[in-house]
């Protein structure tokens, strides 16, 4: 029995070590092998162009191997924790701009700064928009390789049957909303077309109201990252005016929750007809054309509210990162240059339907074979992004479902913001 | 017979003697055979003990390690003691305690209907008609296709231009928001649910009632019971164990909701049907906060063995 008691506790001193193990163990990378790259997102179009086009073409050029893999959205948050854990994380990283100030507190990615510094000044000025979304604390630490807009997409179809100027639409927040109610149908007091839709889920309403905060002059925190300022009479007004939107009787979205912003083109209410005039990713537009020709689809201008500057959320969507602990740092960077230049960035930018980061794009054939399209290129110097601070994911959903409550009228529009900046301070003060 | 015991009394008592000199005997031998026995049924269910230990056993540990620790599994650092901290925050966080209300809600409102709805069915299954096998299988399907791929079907007959929305504008209805409204959203999950629990519920049940021996409804039809004294004499008595079964593991799944609500709802809207395991996640996969994940997941633990253990008790019923 002794012998057996020996095996046992052998056996679970044996299995609590490897257990420990697991959870402590960083294995080193080694220097041999391809360019291991990890790419969010699984779109046909996109691994095809990666696959068959650039990749090939980039090991042609420089002889380096790339092993591309394809992580759904939803996925990679997860994957790429577990492979830092792991210590098996790709030599470059895909992600949204979001995640990269988490990943520089925790030491795991790798300021790019001396790379982008070495670049031509004129392909640093052409990338002038794009550089900052992927900066933190001045230093570059995410490429961009797609930007993003949020701008209304309004039906001319719509406009002229209502008896509205197509070529005159609508330039500030205010005047939005009266075109919204006119172009609003109603059965009773219940609405069934609406004259504006706005995403209203937590992700899509944080985005949505930060074009709204910052038109009217606010911001979600100070310039040091250190405090929250969403209890300004600006942002009160620019919730308000969201609010507007789905309460009351001159309401005129009738979309309210839904999560018709993460549907496809074809399901997009501007596309279907259920609204006249959308807030959308503006990069879309020429899918949603191509799906709805007989809508006549345009863009407007980031309007601004009276006395304020128009500014449209936006900048940087995704990018790529180096692994901290990569072998391959030299030739990581080589492939995002190569990635990031002319050529390839308005490919890949037209491939995914989104637009590109180069200011020279708007000369592209891609660009400018489309006039919407044009003005949406012309339109991201007026973006403004997402703070860039260690645990803004968190923030942005708490900040979400503050948004999510005043919408539904739960709470007022000063009560959900002075209960949104308690908690993003909270978050602020644990990632300090 | 009444000298029998004594005789027997009488006779059994040499063996009794004679057995225990041989033991005493043979002791030291029996004591080694018995050792050796041991250790070779010990090494033939080391395999599976070592696995059992090392696949199933050390994570939990380790879990619940990490729940006494601050971790985010991108850091450098490695997991922080941070003693009760962890359970103490879930003690005033509404956020959590809403998840708990939530989770119960699910179950409750999930659980009576499937296990009902299963035993009608079952009984249906038990009867010999043409095509019962059919129908048996019909049944099964929707258990044997994945929780994920239902759901994406489900959110498409909840969706505005849905198949429930076309349904109820033949009758001259007007469409429903069945998964953005705060008072529909649990409700169009929970009725999901109902439907994909029926099979494997019903197919449980169905053997339940195939080992409840014919005899006993001959008996009671003798004695004169109807259908419906048949089955509250007969046939629940009969099932008990099994019903007692289905519920326990039906509890153990339904609280674990989770890909349901990743599909259909991601938890909203207003947090009206975010689960305790949709918030690990959330904490877990979003926020990186492992240490409060796992206190989370310990909790949730406590509370499907109570919720079990009641089910069974319940279920166990009037024994004597």
């Amino acid at each position: 029995m002794t012998l057996l008691r020996k095996a046992l506790a052998g056996t679970l001193a044996g299995c609590l070590s490897l257990v420990s193990a697991c959870g402590s163990g960083e294995p080193e990378q080694t220097d041999s092998g391809p360019l291991v790259v990890w790419f969010p997102g699984n779109s046909e179009t996109e691994m095809k162009l990666l696959k068959e086009t650039v990749i090939p073409a980039f090991k042609q050029q420089t002889g380096t191997d790339v092993q591309v893999t394809f992580v759904d959205w939803a996925e990679i948050s997860p994957k790429l924790n577990a492979a830092f854990a792991a210590g098996t994380a790709p030599d470059i990283i895909g992600h949204g701009v979001a995640a990269t100030a988490d990943l520089v507190h925790n030491d795991r990615i790798e300021d790019m700064t001396p790379y982008v510094e070495k670049l031509p000044a004129a392909d640093r000025e052409d990338l002038a928009a794009a550089l900052p979304g992927g900066q933190v604390k001045g230093k570059q630490y995410n490429m961009p390789v797609i930007m993003t807009i949020r701008l209304i997409v309004y039906s001319g179809a719509d406009f002229k049957a209502a008896g509205l100027n197509p070529d005159q639409p609508p330039q500030t927040w205010e005047a939005v909303k009266t075109t919204a109610e006119q172009l609003t149908k109603r059965d009773g007091g219940k609405i069934t077309h609406a004259g504006l839709a706005v995403p209203s889920n937590p992700i899509g309403a944080q985005q949505a109201f930060g074009t709204l905060l910052w038109s009217s002059g606010g911001e979600y925190i100070n310039a040091e990252g250190t405090k929250a300022t969403l209890n300004s009479p600006e942002a009160v007004k620019a919730l308000q005016f969201y609010t507007s939107l789905f309460q009351g009787p001159t309401a005129v979205d009738n979309t309210l929750g839904g999560t018709w912003s993460n549907s496809p083109p074809a399901q997009q209410p501007i596309v279907t007809g259920g609204a006249s005039m959308q807030l959308s990713n503006s990069g879309d537009i020429t899918k949603y054309q191509k799906a709805a020709p007989d809508r006549d689809l345009r863009v407007v201008m980031p309007p601004a509210f009276q006395g304020s500057k128009g500014r449209a959320f936006g900048g940087a969507a995704n990018g790529l990162m180096i692994n901290k602990d990569s072998k391959h740092k030299d030739r990581a960077w080589d492939f995002i240059k190569y990635m990031t230049t002319g050529e390839t960035s308005v490919k890949y930018a037209e491939t995914v339907g989104s637009l590109p980061i180069r200011a020279s794009a708007a000369k592209s054939a891609y660009v400018t074979s489309n006039p919407e399209l044009l003005k949406t290129v012309k339109a991201l110097a007026v973006t403004h992004a997402n703070p860039n601070v260690p645990g803004w994911v968190q923030m942005r959903d708490a900040i979400g479902k503050q948004l999510e409550q005043a919408l539904h009228g739960k709470i007022s529009a000063a009560d959900a913001l002075k209960q949104a900046a308690t908690e993003v301070d909270k978050i602020i003060a644990a990632n300090q | 017979m009444d000298a029998a015991p004594a005789g027997s009394s009488a006779s059994a008592a040499a063996p009794t003697t004679g057995f225990r000199k041989l033991r005493k005997l043979g002791k030291p031998r029996r004591r080694r055979l018995g050792s050796r026995y041991a250790l070779i049924g010990a090494l033939f269910v080391a395999p599976a003990a070592l696995y059992a230990l090392v696949i199933d056993f050390g994570p939990v540990l380790y879990g619940f390690y990490l729940s006494f620790t601050k971790y985010s599994p991108i850091s450098r650092s490695g997991p922080k003691p941070v003693g009760l901290d962890n359970y103490r925050t879930l003690l005033s966080d509404p956020e959590f305690g809403k998840a708990l209300l939530v989770t119960g809600r699910y179950v409750l409102q999930v659980l009576p209907v499937t296990v009902a709805i299963a035993l009608g069915l079952a009984l249906l299954a038990n009867k010999a008609f043409r095509g019962v096998s059919l129908f048996r299988t019909a049944l099964y399907v929707p258990h044997v296709v994945s929780l994920t791929a239902v759901s994406m079907i489900w959110l498409w007959i909840y969706s505005d231009q849905g198949l429930i929305n076309d349904a109820l504008s033949l009758f001259g209805l007007p469409p429903q928001k069945w998964l953005v409204t705060e008072g529909s959203a649990l409700n169009a999950a929970s009725a999901m649910r109902v439907w994909k629990a029926l099979g494997s519920n019903m197919v449980l049940l169905l053997a339940g009632l195939q080992t409840i021996p014919r005899d006993l409804y001959e008996a009671a039809r003798v004695d004169g019971a109807n259908a419906w004294q048949q089955f509250k004499a007969v046939t629940l008595p009969g099932l008990r164990p099994m019903l007692t079964y289905v519920v326990a593991m039906d509890i153990i799944f339904l609280a674990q909701g989770f890909s349901e609500i990743y599909v259909l709802t991601a938890g909203g809207p207003l947090g009206s049907t975010t689960t305790v395991n949709y918030l690990i996640y959330t904490e877990a996969f979003q926020y990186n906060r492992m240490g409060n994940a796992s206190a989370m997941a310990f909790v949730l633990f406590a509370f499907i063995a109570g919720l079990s253990i009641v089910a069974i008790r319940l279920g166990q019923g009037r024994r004597t």
